[in-house]
């Protein structure tokens, strides 16, 4: 569950993990769930398919672009094919966020704002964030196995590394998406 | 399994004695062992499956059910093992 990677990697995780995208892409589409970041999702807001694929995509090549410069770094040596396999696997969990907006009534943004405290309103918000928590922190602890196994990098070195990658993989996300997607 | 390693102090131990089953000639000394012989049972499988096929991770991936990832640390493992007694 939190490390598939020692029976898959390579090409056989790309694969199933770019068919749990694109179902994450599909179903977060029309389940109003966006995930505008490595490590990010929101609610509640229209998304256009295009769009959708697209966060996704720019989540994918900023987390395994970082992800492959940092193991260049502190790796003696490593295939790109398991950073990029591991690492689109790890992302996988998030279809969960996906299926749950579909049950999720997200209160009005404009409503929001008059009043914050709305959200408490709606139960299945709260549950919906709640339950971002252990998905993303699952989605995480996978991406961590992925680069420890694909690596073959151990203790400080591998966490400190890790937090940076994915600390500056979320940050290049956030700019892409922006930059990109703004039009679409 | 050859013991590597003396049961009550832990330090390497050295071959003392070879008997020839034949002439029953015996040869006295004091013999290091092989590097490989030092080292685990599970390693030194690991080794031998990886001659046997001739040296194709992939292939001993396949046969492990492994990665190949996790099947080239274990070997990376073993490469630090063998610098470690090679030192």
């Amino acid at each position: 569950m939190f490390n598939p990677f020692t029976r898959i990697a390579g090409l056989q995780a790309l694969g199933l993990g770019l068919l749990l995208l694109l179902l994450t892409g599909f179903i977060g589409s029309y389940s109003k769930v966006s995930f505008d970041g490595v490590i990010d999702m929101h609610a509640g807001t229209d998304i256009s398919l295009v769009k959708s694929f697209s966060f996704l995509a720019i989540d994918i090549v900023s987390l395994v672009l970082v992800m492959w410069f940092t193991g260049l770094i502190i790796s003696k040596g490593f295939r790109f094919v398991d950073i990029l396999g591991t690492m689109t696997l790890g992302k996988a969990p998030f279809i969960i966020l996906a299926i749950a907006g579909y049950f999720c009534t997200v209160p009005d943004n404009k409503e929001i704002l008059n009043n914050p405290f709305i959200v408490f309103q709606s139960v299945s918000f709260i549950l919906l964030i709640l339950l971002s928590l252990p998905v993303i922190i699952w989605s995480i602890t996978l991406m961590y196995n992925g680069f420890k196994i694909s690596c073959d990098v151990k203790g400080t070195t591998l966490t400190v590394a890790f937090i940076i990658a994915i600390t500056v993989s979320e940050i290049i996300s956030k700019i892409l998406i922006y930059f990109i997607t703004k039009n679409l | 399994m050859l013991p590597t390693y003396c049961p009550g102090c832990q330090a390497q131990l050295k071959v003392k004695c070879l008997k020839c089953e034949s002439c029953q000639t015996e040869v006295t000394g004091s013999y290091d062992l092989p590097v490989l012989a030092l080292l685990p049972e599970n390693d030194q499988q690991f080794i031998l499956r990886f001659v046997k096929n001739s040296g194709s991770l992939k292939e001993m991936a396949s046969q492990l059910k492994l990665s190949y990832p996790t099947v080239r640390n274990m070997l990376n493992e073993i490469i630090l093992k063998i610098e470690t007694y090679e030192k």
